[in-house]
């Protein structure tokens, strides 16, 4: 497969004279290949952002080695540049202009067909809309405005920083549409985002970064399968006869709440065959697949304790502080290695 | 060349473009219409007093240098009010600038002639606070909108967009003050011809006047690029009016009155106010207060400043200030 998107090594850190020096980016890598829907994941302040922005050149890097559509970026952005369309963290736009004239405006300083300008109004759904001032705009419209411009080029890459920021339900829904007629199209996309289900949804591809690193990366089901327990949720008349059969049989079993947890089972015909040949009837036998969302907080170590609220710096890395990280090198075969 | 056409749209488009042009139109007009109020064209007995007075103060002037000659020459008595300077070429009315005309001696009549230059520094001065702010709010409100972002992610080349921005600022700036301070003088000139006096317009006049106004233009480009430069620099608007405001109140103000109490001579050579009026009007004579200090004969305390070494200062300092713009914007962060 085509790399579209090689981050390799990069590091990015902010100096202050209040705050001193800080490693917002710490040797992070990322390979997005051509026709993918990678997600970007990972906390507030963990350095997606910033990797985005060193990407399109908009912060300098320290070091590291960064390619799009195979050329070198920063330096040589410029060549590609007419064939990524981007978004960068909750982008604002001027609130006199209306978002015809906006769009317009980016249109002929890139040298694209005016033309367009309605298309991809119509597209994001501000077709109606389009003449209003920027300034009376939800979030959510500035949000599509946004997406439009990025997709006013017809871009063959789409990088879009939380695209679904201050939509509504229906307009996440519209936003994850989108984003699967481009794919379809053959638009690579990536996309940074905190709604891990709509990740989960869209995305092929996903790449955890925690605390500047690269936590986690290769396709959704393979990251999900390395966190799978083999768990298994039982629905059963009597839950204490039923993890005392289980025990006997090996199989480690919990109560919960009425219903049995059973750990460590590869093979679900070993519960109810077990539990079968003692009478005990099971009603319910539910796989306990780890999702998108238990993942990145394992992974991120950003799990919620109402004992410690967690704070926004957490996800930042000390500047002499490395720690051990769990890093799933995805390999060109895609084998994912712990 | 889209890059240019884009922003020079943008530029238009601002609201506060908009409002600034509209406030100094209306200022234009308040003074046009405040000075026809004021005038009226003279009736012929009303001419004819002034040409009485300018012909008799002329002969006074006449008298007074040949009464000068000729107590040098010892032909006449030293009378205690007469004024006679060491050389009575100082007095010699064929040697002055400018002698006494009968336009001189109208009451409430507007003399284009008399009033051109006045009029068109306050023009040029009202143009280059206009640069000076609209430089700096059209790439300060970018910066902080996200519009220079979003515009890298289209042209992802920081000079070429900054670039773009300053000549589309600087070309919009030249033309509109062009045209304005033009129709201006030209509103005036009607002025004068319609309800006051045109007053002498000679060639002379005119080439004084042009230099002026090409001299003022390049100052108002100047007060662009300076009120850009700055804000960039400052990545908020605020920062260019900021800085304008402590220079004003720390150097012009407080240091002015530092070197007058430390007894410097020409704190004036360390003001940029003075090559700025160097500079718009061709020279500037400023006091050396300490010349004259021993009290020994004929002083002269006067010393000059010429526009090139105004033109110098101005360039120096623009340049400065758009060179470092353009090293810092190309390797700012920008988050």
């Amino acid at each position: 497969m085509t790399a579209v998107i090689e981050i390799e090594g990069l590091r990015k850190s902010f100096h202050s004279l209040r705050r001193g020096r800080r490693v917002a980016v710490d040797g992070f890598d990322l390979r997005v290949e051509a026709g993918q829907v990678h997600g970007f994941l990972g906390p507030n302040g963990s350095g997606k952002t910033t990797t985005l922005r060193a990407l399109l050149g908009l912060v300098r890097s320290d070091s590291g080695r960064m390619r799009v559509l195979g050329i070198d970026s920063p330096h040589r952005l410029p060549e590609v540049a007419g064939r990524v369309g981007a978004i960068v963290e909750s982008p604002q736009f001027f609130g006199n202009f209306t978002a015809h004239r906006t769009l317009r405006l980016l249109a002929v300083a890139g040298g694209v067909p005016t033309g367009r300008v309605d298309e991809v109004l119509e597209q994001v759904g501000l077709r109606d809309r389009g003449h209003e001032r920027v300034r009376g705009y939800s979030l959510g419209m500035k949000q599509r405005l946004a997406v439009a411009s990025a997709l006013l080029k017809g871009p063959e890459l789409l990088i879009l920083d939380e695209p679904a920021n201050g939509l509504d339900p229906a307009g996440i829904r519209e936003m994850r549409d989108l984003t699967r007629s481009l794919a379809a199209a053959g638009v690579t996309v990536l996309i940074s985002s905190h709604i891990l289900g709509e990740i989960q949804l869209i995305c092929d591809h996903v790449t955890i970064i925690s605390r500047g690193r690269r936590v986690a990366a290769g396709p959704v089901d393979e990251v999900l399968a390395g966190f799978d327990r083999h768990e298994w949720r039982i629905g059963i008349a009597d839950p204490d006869r039923a993890v005392a059969v289980l025990g006997a049989a090996g199989v480690t079993a919990t109560a919960h709440d009425g219903h049995l947890v059973a750990h460590g089972v590869a093979d679900p015909e070993l519960i109810s065959r077990t539990l079968g040949e003692q009478g005990l009837w099971v009603r319910e036998l539910t796989p306990l697949r780890p999702d998108l969302e238990s993942v990145f907080l394992e992974l991120t170590g950003s799990a919620p304790d109402p004992a410690a609220p967690r704070q926004v710096d957490d996800a930042m890395l000390p500047p002499a502080q490395r720690e051990p990280v769990i890093d799933l090198d995805v390999r060109q075969d895609g084998e994912v290695s712990a | 060349m889209n890059l240019i056409r884009a922003e020079l749209e943008r530029l238009a488009a601002r609201r506060f473009v908009q409002l600034m042009v509209v406030l100094l139109l209306a200022a234009f007009a308040v003074a046009a219409a405040t000075t026809v109020a004021d005038s009226h064209r003279p009736s012929a007995a009303e001419l004819e007093q002034a040409q009485t007075r300018a012909a008799e103060q002329l002969a006074q002037l006449e008298a007074t240098h040949e009464r000068c000659l000729r107590v040098k020459a010892g032909q006449l008595p030293l009378d205690e009010n007469d004024y006679i300077p060491a050389d009575c070429a100082e007095i010699d009315p064929a040697q002055m600038e400018q002698l006494p005309v009968a336009t001189d001696f109208l009451d409430g009549v507007f003399v284009f002639a008399k009033d051109a230059r006045p009029l068109l520094y306050t023009v040029l001065a009202f143009l280059m606070l206009f640069g000076f702010l609209v430089g700096a709010s059209y790439i300060g409100a970018d910066l902080n909108s996200g519009g220079v972002v979003n515009l890298l992610l289209w042209r992802p080349r920081r000079e070429a967009v900054l670039g773009a921005k300053l000549a589309a600022l600087s070309g919009a700036l030249l033309v509109f003050s062009a045209l304005t301070s033009a129709a201006y003088l030209a509103a005036f000139w009607l002025i004068g011809q319609a309800a006051g006096q045109p007053g002498r317009l000679d060639g002379e006049f005119w080439a004084g006047l042009g230099g002026s106004y090409g001299r003022g233009l390049v100052a108002v480009l100047f007060a662009g690029a300076i009120g850009f430069a700055v804000a960039t620099l400052g990545r908020h608007t605020s920062a260019a009016l900021g800085t304008v405001a402590a220079y004003l109140v720390v150097w012009e103000l407080g240091a002015r009155l530092v070197f007058d109490v430390l007894g410097s001579g020409r704190p004036d050579r360390v003001m940029l106010s003075s090559y700025l009026t160097a500079w718009l009007s061709g020279e500037v004579r400023l006091w050396d207060g300490y010349a004259c200090a021993d009290g020994s004969g004929f002083c002269d305390g006067f010393y000059t400043v010429g526009w090139p070494l105004g033109l110098a200062v101005l360039l120096a300092l623009t340049g400065g200030l758009v060179g470092a713009a353009f090293v810092l914007f190309r390797r700012r962060d920008l988050i």
